[in-house]
């Protein structure tokens, strides 16, 4: 599975992992987040947080046709406004990909997969 | 008078100031919003957050420091919009767990709430980005803690605490690279200080106008990204040598035919330069940019009204000053030029056109008076450049230019462009960079991604292509093929363009009108693009051509 682009000198593979590595790196940019879940997580039971290096595991990248839908499992921190964040997730991963590697997505699918309550 | 103790009344006051300040300056904070996605919203955001934070905060009716902090931030978090709106809400939300069981306050008490906001508000985030609101808020509030240990006094204490906040914005630009690029300090942080100033401006019992707009933008354009550019660049490097400034005062009649539209004029003016800052309110808009040429960032603005400020400084001359370079600015430079690009073209306008897209030598010439070999090989001269692309931009002219070419001693390519759109469009892939036979390539491709099309009239009665067309007739002209005739230019334009635009694959439509087009021609026409095709972009230079009424280049 991968993105292709034509341009005039020949033409340019970005694999599905790259693109949920980027989504993923402009996700937990994002303020609010305070990690990302581990897609799985509905079969191994439990959110659990993923380590830097596997931020891609709790984003998938799905085609159909010419459509790019992406879908993230994130933690947020408790006592955000969890819409406003899954928000600014949202707008901030489709305008990174843009940016980066010119891709427009047709969605970005946030699911909240835990509330960290930190102790205050 | 001195002000030890905080009550939760005079707190909540503060606050209700704090949020009609950031209220009346949300237009400027939003043209500053470049981070983490440049959508101009920060300002509308804080404001509609802190609005919610306020309306909670008129409920409020017991003098309890505690609860009026704790309403404001309840309000926050339910009014949250956007990032920065989120980040205010913990900021505050931290600031109201720190006093909620507090009546009224001391310097200490707010100082240590100030710490607690910034606690909780770096908890929310994995990779806090510095030289954003963040930054503000954590610089501010160290200082608060220092400052409260020396003053209990509440006026001098915030006067410093917003000084403190202030100086921390004004270094946003070196913690955060695109900030710098832009020119501009954080949007988030400006916002978080025009809340602290509010607070101020309340204790002080102050009424604070919004920000005066000269001064705002000779902050927010630091002087620092002309400084620093300074110790990097030679003088030939900058690209932009003006440094433009000019305020538009907005009139009726002028809005009427060409309504302002904030976002449309920024990227207009994108396009011809760069550190672009565009401030508006009702009355008027202001604007800041480095370009080429002034004269056509100044022609945009004068759509809208009339100018009541304007100042254009020559960085390049500031700039050989400040180096210190010895030669003067008018010597001729003896060493070729790397590149030169001759073009052909007629009008002053469409001159002016090629010359901002880079031509180094633009000949006059065109449909009827075809420049010679000899006047292609001065022009080649002229340029004095090691290689040279010639731009023909018309059919008749291509085998001159091919002439020229082999005669000269220079490396010169002949693009063969055909007309006024495709020269253009062969010219934006122009790469100064690159080999000659790489942009030969990249500008020969260019040039079919354009469709040009053309109205000029009939000299004499004829027939073509099963179209009868009457001496005086004009004739819109498609990819070089008769396709519309029409006694009216405009009837004739409109018909052209109806059969050239393809709704679904083109974007943009350049005008380019003639020196026999009225203005108010051209606003007909203008109208009836709009209403005919929706989601086209319209631009329209006024090219000064003979003989071809109009040219247009869809792509």
């Amino acid at each position: 599975m991968s993105v292709d682009l034509n341009t005039k000198h020949g033409h340019i593979t970005i694999s599905n992992e790259v693109i949920s590595s980027i989504a993923g790196g402009a996700a937990v940019e994002c303020y609010g987040i305070v990690g990302m879940a581990s897609k799985n997580q509905l079969r191994d039971g439990l959110a659990e947080m993923l380590r830097k290096e596997n931020f891609s595991k709790g984003v998938l990248v799905r085609q159909d046709d010419e459509n790019l839908h992406i879908d993230m499992y994130i933690i947020v921190s408790y006592g955000t406004k969890i819409s406003e964040v899954a928000h600014n997730v949202q707008s901030q991963v489709k305008y990174t990909l843009n940016k980066t590697v010119g891709l427009s997505v047709s969605s970005v699918n946030i699911y909240i997969q835990g509330v960290r309550v930190t102790s205050e | 008078m001195t002000l030890q103790r905080l009550d939760g009344k005079t707190f909540a006051e503060m606050i209700l100031q704090g949020a009609s300040h950031l209220k009346q300056n949300s237009q400027m904070i939003d043209a500053l919003n470049v981070f983490p996605v440049p959508d101009g919203d920060t300002g509308t955001n804080m404001n509609l957050s802190m609005n919610s934070g306020a309306e909670e905060v008129k409920n409020v009716q017991e003098n309890h420091a505690g609860v009026v902090a704790q309403a404001l931030a309840k309000g926050l978090l339910m009014g949250a919009r956007g990032n920065s709106g989120v980040i205010l809400s913990q900021i505050f939300r931290g600031f109201s767990k720190a006093i909620e069981d507090k009546e009224t306050l001391t310097t200490m008490d707010f100082a240590e709430a100030m710490q607690g906001g910034v606690t909780t508000a770096y908890k929310a985030v994995m990779k806090p980005v510095e030289g954003t609101i963040l930054t503000v808020a954590k610089e501010a509030g160290e200082a608060s803690k220092d400052l409260a240990s020396n003053e209990s006094d509440f006026i001098p204490f915030m006067e410093r605490v917003v000084n403190a906040a202030k100086e921390s914005l004004k270094r946003t630009p070196e913690l955060l690279p695109v900030l710098k690029e832009v020119g501009v300090v954080d949007s988030g942080g400006q916002g978080l200080l025009t809340i602290y100033e509010g607070l101020l401006a309340n204790l002080k019992g102050e009424d604070m106008p919004a920000y005066d707009e000269t001064v705002t933008m000779d902050d927010m354009v630091n002087a620092e990204h002309h400084k620093l550019a300074q110790d990097f660049m030679a003088t030939e490097d900058i690209t932009f040598g003006y440094c433009t400034e000019f305020m538009v005062k907005f009139e009726e009649d002028k809005l009427k035919r060409n309504p302002y539209d904030e976002e449309r004029f920024r990227n207009q003016l994108s396009e011809i330069g760069d550190s672009l800052l565009v401030v508006s309110d009702e009355d008027l808009v202001k604007v800041h940019i480095h370009v080429e040429q002034p004269g056509d960032a100044l022609n945009l603005g004068q759509q809208f009204g009339s100018f009541i400020h304007i100042k254009i400084e020559n960085m390049r001359e500031q700039h050989t000053s400040i180096v210190g370079d010895r030669k003067p600015a008018n010597e001729p430079p003896a060493e070729k030029a790397e590149y030169g690009i001759v073009t052909v073209a007629m009008g002053d306008g469409v001159k002016k056109l090629f010359e901002s897209l880079g031509a180094t030598v633009v000949i006059e010439g065109g449909q009827t008076m075809n420049p010679s070999t000899q006047d292609l090989s001065q022009a080649i001269v002229k340029a004095h450049a090691k290689r040279v692309i010639l731009l023909p931009n018309n059919k008749n002219i291509v085998m001159a230019a091919e002439q020229a070419a082999d005669m000269s001693e220079d490396e010169v390519i002949v693009i063969p462009t055909k007309t006024i759109p495709q020269g253009m469009s062969a010219l934006l892939g122009f790469n100064p960079e690159a080999e000659l036979e790489t942009n030969k390539q990249e500008m020969s491709g260019l040039m079919s991604v354009v469709k040009t099309g053309q109205i000029t009239y009939a000299v004499r009665d004829t027939q073509i292509e099963g179209l009868t067309i009457e001496k005086g007739h004009f004739m819109g002209i498609a990819e070089g093929k008769i396709s519309s005739t029409d006694k009216d230019k405009l009837t004739a334009a409109k018909s052209l363009l109806k059969q050239m635009v393809d709704e679904e694959e083109d974007e943009i439509l350049t005008v380019i009108y003639g020196e026999d087009v009225k203005a108010s021609e051209v606003e007909e026409l203008e109208t009836f693009l709009e209403d005919q095709f929706e989601d086209l972009e319209i631009e329209v230079h006024q090219g000064g051509q003979p003989i071809y009424s109009y040219i247009f280049a869809v792509e």
